[in-house]
């Protein structure tokens, strides 16, 4: 089962650019011009929302290639999630010990 | 269906993240209890397959775009909690690193996405399991349920919180929100989740496997 795991992840890594084919936001994930457009008005919850700002906004690292920065934004994903995991293992079992 | 900050009323985000932080502890101790040196990189890989299977935007008539989400995937192969567990931890990097889906509204998109996408996915796997495609039906099924449960959290919001019938957050109404986002995802994205899910869980399962039950809850 895991290096069938390995390939389909490695062939979907591969593929990740078809991911830019899109230019179309998301269902309601618009900009703030599209509700001031369909609605003469920007909700004030939307107008004030108070986020953080990411590193990498939508994918896009500035300066960068639009094709490579999503090969990177895919990569730093993927390297931050394996590394979730691995310390998640540890704390967990730490804590597991203590309980015991 | 990343709902980004401000579409949510703080009422809604206080309720969200209430029903969802008893969940993700309880769902934190049962992954304690799967992962170890074996699974520890094969649920590491599967989460990466939900981030990147999320990145894959595909267009549909009528200007907007979709994706698949993969939780239904990691359900079928470790259990519905490891997957609301997983794609949670995607979500969150999503939020976080790339800005996608707010970080107010992180409870809200956990609950659809995560959570109600592994366990409608999984126990939809569980009552058609003899069924040839019943990993098509699971993912879609999952995914459906997932936008559901978005287009309601949505679609409540210009019902209860509005200022002299000025929406203050999210403003399109219930019938807008299922029609535009429960149909695009029967039609569009849950096949999508339905091909992915019976494709990749068939091959990663290989043949051997094929009729067995679902990973224990």
């Amino acid at each position: 089962m895991k290096r069938r795991v390995y390939i389909v992840l490695a062939v979907m890594i591969v593929l990740v650019p078809l991911g830019l084919l899109s230019e179309s936001p998301a269902w309601g994930e618009w900009e703030d011009a599209y509700y001031q457009k369909v609605l003469g008005f920007l909700p004030e919850g939307i107008n004030h929302a108070k986020g953080i700002s990411p590193l990498i906004p939508d994918y896009t690292i500035s300066r960068v290639n639009e094709t490579v920065g999503y090969y990177l934004s895919a990569l730093i994903g993927l390297v931050l999630i394996f590394l979730i995991y691995y310390l998640l293992a540890k704390l967990l079992r730490r804590r597991g010990k203590d309980a015991s | 269906m990343h709902i980004p900050d401000g579409y949510l009323s703080p009422t809604t985000v206080i309720a969200t993240y209430s029903i969802a932080i008893p969940l993700w502890v309880y769902g934190l101790k049962h992954l304690k209890t799967v992962l170890d040196e074996e699974t520890l990189p094969l649920i590491g890989a599967l989460t990466a397959m939900s981030f990147i299977v999320m990145m894959f935007n595909i267009p549909i008539p009528g200007g907007t775009s979709g994706h698949a989400v993969g939780a239904v995937l990691i359900a079928l192969l470790f259990g519905p909690w490891v997957g609301f567990i997983s794609v949670s931890l995607v979500l969150l990097l999503q939020a976080v690193i790339f800005g996608d889906g707010g970080i107010s509204t992180f409870a809200a998109n956990a609950l659809g996405m995560a959570f109600l996408g592994s366990f409608g996915g999984y126990y939809t796997y569980r009552v058609l399991h003899q069924w040839k495609f019943a990993p098509f039906v699971a993912g879609w099924m999952g995914v459906v349920l997932s936008a559901l449960f978005i287009a309601i959290v949505l679609g409540i919001q210009p019902l209860f919180w509005t200022q002299k019938g000025i929406p203050l957050y999210f403003p399109f109404d219930l019938r807008t929100t299922i029609t535009a986002l429960v149909g695009s995802h029967m039609i569009a994205f849950g096949i999508v989740e339905g091909i992915f899910t019976q494709l990749v869980y068939g091959y990663v399962k290989g043949k051997d496997q094929e009729g067995k039950a679902g990973h224990e809850a």
